[in-house]
């Protein structure tokens, strides 16, 4: 869990078996990451500047809630949207991974985490639910069985906490 | 505050058809995590960004920004750094 000390520093405490979890799980995100097609740009100048994006969202759900459409009514504007920003969204969420992944090798337990991990954390955590969360049909109808017995749901809570253990942390 | 000339007035209001960020509801983002966003990327006090995260909730979707079309997709952008579904559009 996280947590702010009087000085204001955060500080995470993980045990061994939430580490392996937690490092595995940002694998399969890095994973999933890997599966976001590029558009095939023989202009350097387009590949340079990052402008070589898909033009259209993704099939898979989870692909599809972490790289949403910049606007719901115009698919034209969509698609150039995504041409120009896509990549590069993509590239700050394999650092924010690499950056908590540096964080689970730390050998303090406690460890110090700084402003700017606790920053990678915060996305790199809620991208992981958005994942999870969008493969267990999360939703918010009153009829949907939070405490559920599949593995999946107890995997999702436990980020929840830790999640919400950051944001209390942070404020 | 400085008062525009009457022709700059006009102008302004011919070329800056302004520009809407929507945030929409969704089912798996923290209700203190969205709160924490608004705070954090806006500059938002918690009154208002809680008011704002209460109308994504209740209503469906918020506007969350207004400016040019350009300032909307750095917003949209952000908003999609941080997981939340965002969108722009002409403010009608």
């Amino acid at each position: 869990m996280f947590e702010s000390g009087l000085n204001g520093q955060i500080t995470l405490t993980l045990d061994v078996a939430e580490r392996e979890v937690l490092g595995q799980l940002f694998d399969q995100v890095e994973h999933l990451l890997d599966e976001l097609t590029s558009q095939d740009s023989s202009d350097p100048l387009e590949l340079m500047l990052g402008m070589n994006g898909s033009t259209q969202i993704s099939q898979d759900p989870a692909l599809a809630r972490l790289f949403p459409d910049g606007y719901s009514e115009d698919e034209h504007a969509s698609a150039d949207f995504r041409r120009f920003t896509e990549q590069d969204l993509r590239q700050q969420k394999i650092a924010a991974l690499n950056d908590v992944r540096k964080g689970l090798q730390a050998t303090a337990n406690p460890a110090a985490v700084t402003a700017l991990e606790a920053q990678s954390w915060l996305k790199a955590l809620n991208d992981l639910r958005l994942v999870l969360g969008t493969r267990l049909e999360i939703s918010d109808d009153d009829d949907f069985d939070f405490d559920g017995d599949e593995p999946g749901m107890h995997l999702y809570n436990y980020l929840t906490y830790l999640q919400g253990t950051l944001i209390d942390a942070l404020n | 505050m400085s008062a525009l000339p009457i022709e700059d007035i006009q102008v302004n209001v011919l070329t800056d058809v302004p520009w809407i960020t929507l945030v929409w509801n969704d089912p798996i983002n923290l209700m203190t995590y969205v709160t924490y966003v608004f705070q954090t990327y806006f500059g938002y006090d918690k009154p208002k960004a809680e008011s704002l995260m209460l109308d994504v909730h209740e209503k469906g979707r918020a506007v969350v920004s207004t400016g040019s079309r350009e300032e909307m997709e750095r917003d949209v952008a952000a908003m999609h750094s941080y997981g939340l579904w965002a969108t722009l559009q002409k403010d009608l």
